[in-house]
């Protein structure tokens, strides 16, 4: 192949490099008004008056609009695809505040400056409500919202026949996550225009699926839909936090009430606060094992905290019931997942979509299982997990080429595992303060949204004068690559240079209409339907070719950007000239569209390998060395997706050992970088990434899977398990910060 | 206040209150949107920005300060659609995805390779952990500082 498998920057890298790309707040329009967000300071509550004249007096305000002067309508932020049956929860601007940081009033005005200082004199009076800010005080019966019982809602399968617990081993982990922020560099914006001739809107934004925006807006304006235009902007980053809609309606309304262009950017203490989080988790997980490590039976019990909007959570917490299946064999499975409300910010997508907890509470329970039983932890996955050929035991779809046993295998090996397991001991027995140990961590995603229902794309590809292909996807590169990987799979087909590619993202008034990029479905399904548009563009050109210049159609083939005869070497037809011919004497242009039906979802793992070093002194743990192997099939560009996955090993050290967003007794979360830990480059190792690409898919373009979402699932538990190995330990709530590992180191001394 | 100072080589008179951020100067007032907020507290790096060749956080930076000073911002290092060697460098090392963060830590690799022409990694990794890059795991970026370094030595060494 002469572009798949080849290291190429993302399409608009250069752009970037040059501080040249907009981004949505980067976006100015002529008479454009800002707006400035009024957001609730109590946790709950009513509100009783908005008191908005000295705000009105501020010279260059044009309107403030609040929950006793906007519409009663409802939407749901999590709405996406008309398919979904979800309650409208949410008003642009409520009475009814939930949390710190609800909607309350907004303020727009000609500049950012004087929209925010309007803004600050908007007087708003509560009458104040109890609330609860988490799982004890909601299930000890804390009233948190009026009318909704404390568990919003329940959850329970099983799968297979309970086991006689005869001779069978059980063992029990109690794990605890807290809330996280996504920490997209680029906070949430938006900009929407308005043409009130036209009763037209236009809404510019970083996000996940631009039809899912048109959805929400349309219904909740009770517009036609092909009125709402949403284009997709340059994304600064999502991992699930621009896949939900909250700051586009409030933008909207506004745009349309002013008939003039507004723009909304959240500050980073918005973006915390006031978008979504990773939800709060509890859960416990009883394994029984045969005595030689067969696992035999899980029972998980999983509470999730929805925040105050239940938003995505009732799906969120179905969804993990099935993540275990895509690792492990699980013969009898028994799940119970209940969701709870609170008084706090709203838990949403975030990338995994509960994978990353599941495997968080999963591989504990095996680091636990393996010291019990005696066997060494490596041995007791590979004993466990799924091999070639097998089938996810929850849905019934093959895994087809799972390569999980030998991801464990030869990451094993390349991380040279056993010797540093020896090298530790002694390092241990020498070293007074410090502590080291290794711990491993695997977990499995999906491709697509099937089966939970039938995914499908749509692409359109045709030639330009100069033969040149114009590509119509509905695609919303996150900043991880997707244009640049969908022009190779394009140009791999027609053998032409992927710059001779042009694809623009998701535009409802230019792209077919879509799910939008989430599930991990972007390379697998939309990348098989760039595969199927190239090769029916292909089949094409041969078509006309072989109409026009009067040739055979089956000696002909496509070679270097020009169609070539097997039986005449002096044909050279070029893309130009065949497209100039056919609209000139066909009067019909070169172009292909295709539908692709999407009826697999392979298996796609990750294991992850982790050598740590805890001060005892300080409870400080340095990430030494870090290992991820990816059983990622055919890998489009890799660099890119190594450049990820490093991501996504940075992001699970920060969920292992630093970040949480904590709910003071006040009800205000945690809304400041400098108190919510990152990452930094000081803090990292040489991130190692081993791609695995024989466990090709059937049906991705060139047997690829998915890479973004699974990515993560592994990295957390590898560097929990590294932690507990280091410490002897088996901590249950995350992160292993130096208070969490002082405060067991002191537990340790007492007793 | 009547501020005088140079952006990008470039003399700039503004009529503007002391307390007037770096950051909104040059969004707002110069339209150089390559320098991003991100958290407006000096904790994301995002605005970095060189003062007098020195790396700062525009977010922190007022007019008061800038008066004769020399701003430089990711506008000021390429020229007409030409990168300069560290853009080039991010860009071919793929140490570029989202895009955010990469403004602000191509000015403090900047900074840092007009003081130190040969840094090692651990100071490649001191310099840019003002910055924060959720995407990656520094990995390139940091690789792409380490060639820029060589690049612009053997540059400097053929020039001799």
């Amino acid at each position: 192949m002469k572009l798949i498998g080849k290291d190429k920057p993302i399409h608009d890298a250069r752009g970037k490099a040059a501080g040249f790309v907009k981004y949505a707040g980067d976006v100015t329009l002529p008479n454009m008004a800002y707006i400035a967000l009024v957001h609730s300071t109590i946790p709950h509550g009513c509100v009783k008056e908005v008191r908005t004249e000295r705000a009105l007096g501020v010279p260059g305000v044009y309107g403030v609009f609040h929950c006793f002067n906007t519409t009663a309508r409802t939407y749901n932020r999590y709405r996406s695809n008309f398919a979904q049956n979800l309650p409208g929860e949410e008003r642009v601007f409520t009475d009814y505040v939930r949390f710190v940081g609800d909607r309350v009033a907004a303020v727009a005005a000609c500049d950012q400056e004087t929209a925010d200082k309007a803004a600050r004199l908007v007087e708003v009076t509560y009458e104040e409500l109890p609330f609860s800010i988490g799982f004890d005080d909601t299930l000890s019966g804390r009233n948190c919202l009026a009318g909704e019982r404390p568990v919003r809602d329940e959850f329970f399968t099983e799968i297979g026949t309970q086991p006689d617990d005869d001779g069978l081993i059980e063992v029990t982990t109690v794990s605890e996550m807290p809330r996280l922020h996504h920490a997209t560099m680029e906070p949430h914006a938006c900009v929407v225009d308005c043409d009130p001739y036209q009763q037209q809107l236009t809404v510019y934004s970083p996000n996940q699926a631009v039809h899912g925006i048109r959805l929400v807006l349309a219904d909740f304006l009770e517009m036609p839909y092909h009125r709402v235009r949403v284009v997709k902007t340059t994304m600064g980053g999502s991992f699930g936090a621009k896949q939900e809609w909250f700051l586009e309606p409030a933008a909207a309304l506004i745009a349309k009430t002013l008939g003039r262009p507004v723009k909304l950017v959240y500050s980073r203490e918005e973006a915390m606060v006031c978008s979504v989080v990773r939800g709060a988790m509890r859960g416990e997980v009883r394994s029984k094992f045969k005595p030689d490590g067969t696992l035999i039976s899980l029972s998980m019990d999983v509470l999730l905290d929805a925040g105050a909007y239940i938003g995505n959570a009732a799906d969120y917490i179905r969804a993990l019931s099935g993540k275990p299946f895509r690792c492990y064999r699980i013969p009898y499975f028994r799940f119970c997942g209940r969701v709870i409300s609170s008084n706090t910010p709203v838990s949403g997508a975030f990338r995994s979509w509960s994978a990353a907890e599941e495997a968080i509470m999963m591989e504990r329970n095996f680091d636990e299982a393996a010291r019990q039983l005696g066997i060494e932890r490596i041995e007791l996955r590979l004993k466990n997990v799924l091999l070639s050929g097998e089938a996810d035991r929850k849905s019934g779809v093959p895994l087809e080429n799972i390569r999980v046993r030998d991801a464990l295998e030869q990451g094993r090996t390349s991380f040279r595992w056993d010797e540093l397991v020896q090298a530790d001991r002694a390092f241990n027995e020498s070293s007074p303060r410090y502590r080291r140990g290794v711990g491993v961590g695997c977990g499995g995603h999906g491709n697509t949204y099937y089966p939970r229902f039938n995914d499908y794309g749509e692409g359109r590809l045709g030639l330009n004068e100069d033969g040149t292909v114009q590509a119509t996807l509905t695609l919303h590169d996150h900043g991880c690559g997707t244009v640049t990987a969908m022009r190779m799979i394009i140009a791999e087909v027609l053998d032409i240079p992927d710059t001779s590619v042009y694809l623009a993202e998701g535009d409802t008034a230019v792209t077919p209409v879509d799910y939008g990029c989430f599930a991990s479905r972007t390379t697998f399904v939309l990348g098989r339907t760039a595969y199927d548009a190239a090769t029916a563009l292909r089949d094409e050109i041969l078509d006309r070719t072989a109409e026009l210049f009067s040739l055979t159609r089956g000696s002909l083939r496509l070679e270097n950007g020009a169609v070539r005869c097997r039986d005449d070497e002096c044909v050279n037809i070029t893309l130009e000239q065949l497209a100039q011919a056919s609209m000139l004497k066909l009067k019909r242009n070169v172009c292909a569209q295709a539908q692709f039906n999407n009826t697999s979802n392979p298996g796609v793992t990750g294991v992850h390998f982790a050598h740590v070093e805890v001060d005892t002194w300080t409870g400080f743990t340095k990430v030494l060395d870090y290992l991820a192997v990816q059983d990622i099939g055919q890998p489009i560009n890799p660099a890119m997706c190594a450049a990820q996955i490093q991501g996504a090993a940075q992001m699970g050290c920060g969920a292992a050992l630093r970040e949480k967003m904590t709910i003071g007794k006040d009800g205000r979360c945690t809304e400041s970088l400098s108190k919510y830990h990152l990452f930094l480059a000081t803090d990292l190792p040489d991130i190692r990434v081993l791609l695995l690409s024989d466990g090709r898919s059937e049906e991705g373009p060139f047997g690829a899977k998915s890479i973004g979402e699974i990515s993560y699932v592994p990295a957390a538990p590898a560097v929990c398990g590294a932690v507990n190995d280091a410490l002897e330990s088996a901590l249950g709530t995350l992160p292993y910060d130096p208070d969490c590992i002082l405060k067991y180191l002191a537990e340790e001394r007492d007793s | 206040m009547t501020l005088h100072f140079f952006v990008n080589k470039r003399p700039i008179v503004l009529e503007t209150s002391p307390d007037r951020r770096l950051l909104d100067i040059l969004r707002e007032d110069l339209h150089l949107t390559g320098v991003k907020e991100g958290c407006a507290e000096g904790e994301c790096g995002a605005c970095t920005v060189l003062l007098d060749d020195q790396a700062v956080h525009a977010c922190l930076t007022i007019a008061a300060q800038l008066e004769g000073c020399r701003v430089t911002t990711i506008e000021g290092l390429a020229e007409l659609g030409e990168l300069d060697i560290l853009q080039t460098c991010f860009v071919e090392e793929i140490a570029i995805q989202c895009g955010f963060c990469t403004t602000g830590m191509i000015m403090s690799a900047k900074a840092l390779l007009m003081r130190n022409s040969h840094p090692k990694e651990e100071e490649i990794r001191l310099a840019l952990s003002g910055n924060i890059c959720r995407c990656s795991g520094y990995v390139q970026i940091v690789k792409a500082v380490q060639r820029a370094a060589e690049e612009l030595e053997a540059k400097r060494t053929c020039a001799v």
